[in-house]
């Protein structure tokens, strides 16, 4: 104990990118784990695409390509998806005495908290670019490497702050039956914004509130380049958004965790 | 300065008391066996002492640090080894052990060595680079020992080390943990078999139902509850030449059937020989004779009214039963 | 007490277990009930402007033209949930635990179908609520949404056929688990969740010849207009040609088990 260890801040950096690794490695020795992050937000987006693809006939539809409209929320979806699994997963470990191991360690919560978040951020990566094939496949306009930059990075953001939530939940119900809890929070906040229509075309009640759902602005950055052009005034609000989001979903589980045990 | 200090710790659940003032002290260089049954509390008082658990009564300190004030201190100075071997079941032996370097902040080299010459300890070297998934029960304990040992703490806490396993496991594990001790650490080790407690504490405490319901070394413990006594078994003669013969010895026990006689001997095995001989002098012929000595059960049911350990179970052999 | 009695005593505690098993578990009702709503509330809010395209068929609001989508989706979960609850009991054990009892085999079966059927009921009743909750009219009033309540329950028991033989056969709960998905994919090229004729090619001519669209239909029409005969004829072919199949699978696998153990 003492005279080898490394400084703090190395101990840190070197905790989180082991705890990546293990999550990687789930990845690598479990494929087909990720199968059903892949094909969900995939199915979605083609069967949403032949069944509301009529809507851009609407007048006030800001374009004529559906797949071009929706796209970005099937990304998001996967990113919400492989977050709310990052609860699950993390709900198991806690069921299976993994956590302990980790909690009894010196390693500091939010250390613990950066490894599982960063993961999940990373392997959102994986649904999105499968969505966005398919969606190029079947005639979705290509974002520009701007748009496209801005769409990942909204899904990594997404990713994050949704693993934060599902890690909230797993650690204060220390169960996996609170799943479905984790899942329809995320599909709820992705959904209840201009995913299926522009502002202007939803019905009142869900006018209002993608009007105050601060991933209506994420939505619209990430789905700038596949319906016109980027500009700095449509990516701010959804990088603010996000940060806030992180802020207090980041904080929210930070206190759980730290609350385990009390 | 005592390795672990316990003052009146306590631990409510919703109205369920499961730890209801725990006092105790373990010094530095001692194996010190928490004894109990299932559902005692032990778990609960090793799971606050290690910072997973908070108080809601009392102090300890561990490694001369509080638990809730100083919780990072303690983490530092504490392997832990918890009754769920906590592993993950798709990572190697070898990973699972640098992961925990990692997570004590060591180098990745010094983790590396440390996991080298851990693996060699504990026996693990041909598996070291298989899933976890794919160990035996024996095989995980050993990996969540060597694990709890990556950064040489001064105190070890282990909770039911050896539940579930077969008797060579039980044996390895016990070899290990004597060693350890001989090097200098620490254990806080719970169980629920006393021959664990009898063969490896120095001290230990015995806990039911959240309370410390006797503490001491175990010769001391089951000195307090008796002498041992010789049991004998009749092939030929009467049992009233056998009583009185052995009356001559020793205190004669009340029987319990017609064919057995108990007395007890102030010396143990030393006395035999003289019951051997005043039964022969009277031509006594001895079918059975064991020298029955008071375990921790005794001392267990003694105190709290009821056996520690179902009747047959765990550990095997008869408690110091030496049958001639 | 005759077979029939005991057989029918077994259905119906197997199925009142089913049932109790669902709502107890969030990860089994969550589904059946809270994923189905949401996705009503969130496409009726976010989709509901579809009825001033031209084309729509005439309806008084998006919400009265969903419901029978929504119940669609939730009948179909129910049965793949039942599907899943059923292979867990194969791989605990408790089925052969029943199979060892004097009981008809077949009767296992149906008391795990008639659970998914009164789940198939649930639903029904909750969306019929929900709609008339939110200002939503039956238009063939009580017997229109009797009609869509028999035709849901039945429907209910069809999918929950074919999870069962799935389950019986399989005997495992991640393969009738990974059918999930499946559900959805029949869903999207059905005329669910928008009218077939506005749909967009290939889901447009897949939902017009997919069986589970004129199911949809068949509960629809009484809601948003009256009682179609065309449409529950065509309605009650299908979900007797479902159910029969489904019947008829689970009883093959059944045998199958039974034999090969």
């Amino acid at each position: 104990m003492g005279a080898a260890s490394l400084p703090p801040w190395r101990a840190n950096l070197a905790t989180i990118a082991a705890l990546i690794a293990r999550a990687r490695n789930e990845l690598l020795r479990v494929p087909a784990a990720a199968i059903p992050g892949v094909l969900a937000p995939t199915i979605f987006f083609l069967g949403l695409n032949g069944a509301f693809g009529a809507l851009t006939g609407l007048t006030g539809f800001t374009t004529g390509s559906y797949e071009s409209f929706i796209v970005p929320i099937s990304m998001l979806q996967g990113a919400g998806f492989t977050g709310a699994a990052t609860g699950v997963n993390l709900a198991r470990d806690i069921e299976q005495g993994w956590l302990d191991r980790l909690l009894v360690s010196p390693a500091p919560r939010w250390v613990l908290l950066a490894g599982m978040v960063l993961a999940a951020g990373a392997r959102a990566l994986i649904p999105a670019t499968a969505v966005l094939a398919v969606a190029l496949a079947v005639g979705a306009h290509w974002p520009g490497g701007a748009g496209l930059l801005i769409a990942f990075a909204m899904v990594v953001a997404t990713a994050a702050i949704a693993a934060c939530w599902g890690a909230m939940l797993a650690l204060r119900f220390k169960s996996q039956s609170a799943a479905p809890l984790m899942q329809a929070g995320m599909l709820a906040l992705i959904l209840l914004t201009t995913a299926y229509a522009p502002l202007a075309l939803l019905q009142g009640w869900l006018q209002d509130v993608a009007r105050v759902n601060p991933i209506t602005e994420v939505v619209e950055a990430a789905r700038q380049g596949f319906v016109g052009g980027v500009s700095w005034a449509d990516t701010w609000p959804g990088l603010l958004a996000l940060a806030a989001l992180l802020a207090l979903l980041g904080a929210l589980a930070l206190r759980e965790m730290r609350r385990t045990g009390v | 300065m005592a390795a672990i200090a316990v003052e009146g710790l306590e631990r409510a659940f919703e109205g369920v008391h499961a730890v209801q003032g725990v006092d105790l002290e373990v010094g530095a260089g001692e194996i010190y066996g928490f004894l109990g049954p299932n559902g005692a509390g032990k778990t609960t008082t090793v799971r606050m002492l290690t910072t997973l658990l908070l108080p809601t009564g009392g102090r300890a300190t561990v490694a001369g640090h509080d638990v809730v004030d100083e919780a990072r201190q303690v983490r530092a100075s504490i392997g832990v080894a918890l009754q769920e071997a906590a592993l993950d079941p798709l990572m190697t032996g070898r990973e699972l052990i640098r992961l925990q370097a990692t997570l004590h902040g060591l180098p990745a080299a010094e983790g590396r060595r440390r996991a080298d010459r851990l693996l060699e300890r504990v026996d693990l070297v041909d598996a070291a680079d298989r899933r976890v998934g794919t160990y035996s029960g024996g095989m995980q304990r050993r990996l969540d020992l060597a694990a709890a040992l990556v950064h040489e703490p001064r105190v070890l806490f282990l909770d039911e080390p050896t539940t579930g396993l077969d008797p060579v496991s039980r044996k390895t594990i016990w070899e290990e943990v004597r060693a350890l001790n001989d090097a200098g650490t620490t254990v806080f080790l719970t169980t629920q078999y006393l021959e664990e407690a009898d063969r490896l504490a120095d001290n230990v405490g015995i806990i039911d139902r959240g309370r410390i319901v006797a503490e001491g070394t175990p010769a001391a413990l089951k000195a307090g509850i008796g002498r041992p006594h010789v049991r004998l078994q009749l092939e030929e003669g009467s049992i009233a030449a056998a009583e009185e013969a052995c009356a001559r010895i020793g205190r004669l026990l009340p029987p319990v059937d017609g064919k057995t006689v108990l007395v007890e001997v102030e010396r143990g095995a030393a006395d035999i020989p003289r019951v051997v001989r005043a039964l022969d002098e009277a031509g006594i012929e001895v079918g059975s004779l064991e020298l029955v000595r008071p375990s921790l059960d005794d001392v267990f049911v003694a105190k709290t009214g009821h056996h520690l350990e179902k009747q047959g179970e765990a550990g095997g052999e008869d408690e110091g039963a030496l049958a001639v | 007490m005759s077979a029939l009695t005991t057989n029918a005593r077994v259905v119906t505690a197997l199925g009142a277990r089913s049932i109790r098993q669902t709502f107890r578990r969030p990860q089994l009702i969550a589904p059946i009930v809270v994923f189905p709503t949401l996705l009503l509330a969130i496409q009726t809010g976010g989709a509901g402007s579809a009825v001033e395209l031209p084309g729509f068929p005439p309806v008084q609001s998006f919400l009265q033209f969903m419901l029978a989508g929504a119940m669609m989706q939730s009948l179909m979960l129910a049965g793949n949930s039942g599907g899943i609850a059923m292979a867990i009991d194969i791989e605990m054990g408790f089925t052969d635990r029943l199979f060892a009892a004097p009981i008809s085999r077949f009767s296992i079966v149906l008391g795990r179908l008639a659970g998914t059927a009164a789940l198939g009921l649930f639903s029904a009743l909750w969306f019929l609520a929900i709609g008339l909750a939110f200002g939503a009219e039956i238009a063939a009033g009580v017997p229109g949404a009797l009609i869509a309540i028999v035709l849901v329950t039945v429907a209910a028991l069809a999918i929950g056929g074919i999870a069962a033989a799935i389950a019986l056969r399989t005997g495992t709960a991640s393969v009738v688990q990974g059918m999930f998905p499946l559900v959805f994919v029949v869903l999207f090229l059905s005329s669910a969740f928008f009218p077939q004729e506005l749909m967009i090619e290939p889901a447009k001519t897949i939902a017009e010849y997919n069986p589970f669209s004129f199911i949809v239909e068949g509960v629809r029409e009484p809601i948003v207009a009256g009682v179609g005969a065309s449409e529950l004829l065509a309605a009650t072919l299908a979900v007797t040609g479902i159910a029969l199949l489904g019947l008829g699978l689970s009883a093959r696998a059944l045998r199958h088990r039974l034999r090969v153990g």
